[in-house]
């Protein structure tokens, strides 16, 4: 199956998405399963809901981009926080995590503080393949940080473990490596910014035009979101994707004069790609469950003496998350945390839901890598994943030193 | 001009492939929308619907039906839930044998076989389970639904992010929103799942439920597996059956319901009405993450190569070996283990008493199969 999937993706450069479906239906074949068609189109249907909210975030942010949002939130932030630019990137770091920790989304991340973000770190002058890194790493770990954490919740869910206590674990695992990494990867451009010869680059401030208006649409997106959350008793729950087309449709009148049509065409047609891929990998990840692929990765990564385990959990775990982290954590979260009772399992737990999120770097899929290069305009998004690459080791290393001291850890949280 | 043509001609392509899957694929969806007959014993007196507890199940896929034993002297009440989790087959293959062969003579016994009766209608995507599975009986072949742990999503969409369950504000994975075993004690006109789970705890408190059971299976590396779990309340009972199980070299863990976890039928049943509940848990390779092909004879044989080397890791809580852990072996436990506590609690409280007859023993279904019993 994986030999079909790089011989189709490389050799005759099919998009991947088709090379995954072509993948498991050979998979099925040779399995002996001819063309199970149910399984092909029930597989397909695994990654229906993120689908949606992948194409409605896309429109959203293809209309606060039109309408002069974004450009005149990267003017404010630059002109108000140049002469800070320690506290300039701490702010950012967390307020682009931020959508993740509410959401638990990693991608609806990148594309709504991600996108707002990216021009202005872009203008101060970090080169932009940089800031996609930063904007991926920050995303992932915002969709990791608390209050609420999927993956964790997955594992957690796996062995009817209430999803309780897990606010410093997962604070411990999260705020330094993405405070750390922004600055590792950003400090040394913004460290002298000339804001006189910076002026002129920057977008007009349509905020003079069209007053609070303009920023309406992210108003209510981010309260529609945060308040399901907050009041559950009293906000309906509309659903991502139904709370990003609401956005959008507000933003048509909030800013700039727009086509509806054009956007709408543009934004699903960037995004149609990375649709094509979740549908391939739903129909694979179903193919190789039912051929028995999937029980011998579990059971290779489980068989493994105990200190290649550890590697295998940094390599096994964020490979299984090619598509998403959800997936990983279910599929191999919960035996590893099993494998290692007796352990404080809130921690480990933590810990693995850390690593599971690094799959969302993970190609072919890697859709926090993907997005954040189409939100800094670069096509080619294996440069982004090359400067992760550091980042996401270190982020390994810290969940199985966060496993390894899980007990010593404990005393502490 | 020409590129326009060749445009048009993919697009065309690509809309007829669509059809020709939806056709195909639709149809094999369809075909789990049709409830399975069964055959109940003479002993049914009456059938109910458990929209008869929740006006607001009525005339949706969460409706269900209720069996009703009566025997002729009065006693206590039974109620048997099956197919919480339709993946969990001797859930509710178990609720179908009784079903089909019980005989009361005294108190009253209720069979709830498809408890959530949308999640029987699908599979849960990315687990490449079979849709049928088939008993060979004593009139032929009989085929059941394998279906999935949650509520279709065709009858309850979308999740939420987060589900928090009511009234606890509990926080667990979105999809969980569409467990049955998470919803209790439900809510009147929250979501499909919250119906059905509020109908089912009105049922209980309406009818006076004596003693509750509830039917699952787990995975063989799932730490509560084999296993009688019981509320504060029940816990005395479970026990004392417990230790008459072992005479009868039937080995289960007695678990706590833990304390600080929602929406479960042991736990919500004890705290919001007055009867004995009880879990019980067998343990079924085909639900596992490690098991290797998903072929729809593992429900039946629970033997499978990957779960012999995943035993050899010791990282199974159950024994594993060449012998599997068949359909007829898991269902033998849980009517071993209903008859027993059953037969305690009948001891301990001879008011509430209730007596049956006609259900295999488990030596019965080893010796003789399942297929004897449909
Ligand atoms: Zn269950």
């Amino acid at each position: 199956m994986v030999g079909s999937f790089i011989l189709f993706a490389m050799l005759f450069k099919l998009p991947i998405g088709i090379s995954l479906i072509i993948a498991s239906i050979a998979g099925a074949f040779v399995a002996g399963e001819g063309v199970p068609i149910r399984h092909l189109v029930e597989g397909s249907f695994l990654y229906f809901d993120p689908i949606l909210i992948i194409a409605t975030a896309m429109i959203f942010m293809e209309v606060i981009r039109r309408s002069g949002a974004l450009g005149s939130i990267s003017r404010f932030i630059i002109v108000r926080m140049h002469r800070r630019p320690f506290w300039l990137l701490f702010f950012l770091t967390l307020f682009i995590m931020f959508p993740g920790m509410i959401t638990g989304l990693s991608t609806a991340t990148v594309l709504t503080t991600g996108a707002i973000a990216a021009p202005a770190l872009m203008l101060l002058g970090i080169p932009h393949v940089t800031v996609a890194a930063m904007i991926a790493m920050s995303a992932i770990l915002g969709m990791i940080a608390p209050p609420i954490n999927v993956p964790a919740m997955i594992i957690g869910g796996g062995v009817d473990m209430p999803y309780i206590g897990f606010e410093l674990p997962l604070m411990f695992a999260t705020f330094p490596l993405a405070i750390s990494f922004n600055l590792a990867l950003g400090y040394k451009y913004v460290r002298n910014i000339q804001i006189d010869k910076m002026i002129p680059k920057l977008d007009t401030d349509y905020f003079e035009i069209y007053g609070w208006r303009l920023f309406l649409p992210l108003l209510v997106v981010i309260v529609l979101m945060l308040g399901v959350r907050i009041f559950p008793a009293v906000f309906p729950n509309l659903g991502v994707s139904l709370i990003f087309i609401i956005g959008a449709i507000i933003g048509l009148f909030c800013g700039k004069k727009m086509n509806f049509w054009h956007v709408s065409h543009s934004a699903i047609q960037e995004a149609l790609p990375v649709i094509g891929i979740l549908l391939g990998i739903g129909m694979f990840i179903q193919i190789m469950t039912l051929t028995g692929v999937r029980g011998l990765l579990v059971i290779g990564s489980l068989s493994l003496p105990s200190f290649w385990r550890y590697v295998s959990i940094a390599v096994m775990v964020p490979l299984f998350g090619a598509v998403s982290a959800y997936g990983s954590a279910s599929v191999l979260g919960v035996p590893f945390l099993l494998a290692f009772l007796g352990k404080n399992e809130i921690i480990v737990g933590s810990a693995i839901s850390l690593i599971a999120g690094l799959g969302d770097l993970m190609p072919p899929t890697a859709l926090a890598g993907i997005f954040a290069a189409q939100v800094v305009k670069e096509k080619n998004y294996f440069k982004v994943l090359k400067v992760t690459l550091i980042p996401a080791v270190i982020t390994a290393l810290w969940g199985i030193l966060m496993i390894l001291s899980a007990n010593f850890l404990a005393k502490f949280m | 001009m020409n590129q326009y043509k060749t445009h048009l001609m993919v697009g065309i392509i690509s809309i007829a492939a669509a059809v020709i899957l939806i056709i195909v694929a639709g149809k094999q969806f369809r075909q789990m929308h049709h409830d399975e007959p069964l055959f109940p014993s003479q002993f049914l007196t009456r059938t109910i619907p458990l929209s008869e507890f929740n006006k607001n199940l009525q005339d949706t896929p969460g409706d269900a039906t209720i069996y009703c034993f009566e025997g002729n002297e009065p006693g206590g009440n039974v109620l048997i839930v099956g197919g919480t989790h339709p993946n969990e087959a001797a859930g509710f293959i178990t609720a179908y044998l009784i079903i089909e062969n019980l005989r009361v003579q005294q108190g009253t016994v209720y069979v709830l076989p498809r408890a959530n009766h949308s999640a029987f209608t699908h599979n849960d995507p990315q687990e490449g389970h079979p849709q049928f599975f088939t008993i060979v009986g004593k009139t032929g072949e009989r085929r059941f639904r394998y279906g999935s742990r949650n509520t279709n999503q065709v009858d309850q969409w979308p999740d939420p992010e987060i589900y928090l369950h009511f009234p606890s504000n509990q926080k667990l994975a979105g999809n969980e929103t569409r467990n049955l075993n998470r919803a209790y004690p439900g809510k009147i006109n929250g979501t499909l799942t919250e119906r059905v789970a509020y109908a089912i705890v009105n049922f209980i408190n309406t009818e006076h439920i004596d003693l509750a059971f509830d039917l699952h299976e787990a995975a063989p590396e799932y730490p509560v597996v084999n296993a009688i779990v019981s509320a504060g309340r029940s816990q005395e009972l479970a026990s004392e059956a417990n230790i008459e199980l072992q005479f009868e070299d039937l080995y289960y863990s007695i678990e706590p319901s833990p304390y600080n976890f929602h929406g479960l039928s042991h736990r919500e049943w004890a705290d919001f009405t007055g009867t004995y509940p009880i879990l019980l848990e067998t343990a079924n390779p085909m639900q596992g993450r490690l098991r290797g092909k998903s072929a729809a004879s593992l429900i039946m044989t629970g033997l499978d190569p990957m779960y012999l080397k995943a035993a050899k890791l010791g990282v199974l809580k159950v024994p594993y070996d060449n012998a599997g852990i068949p359909l007829n072996l898991r269902v033998g436990r849980h009517v071993a283990a209903i008859a027993k506590i059953v037969d305690v609690f009948s001891r301990n409280y001879p008011e509430h008493a209730i007596i049956v007859s006609g259900l295999p023993t488990h030596d019965d279904l080893i010796t003789l199969g399942l297929g004897r019993y449909f």
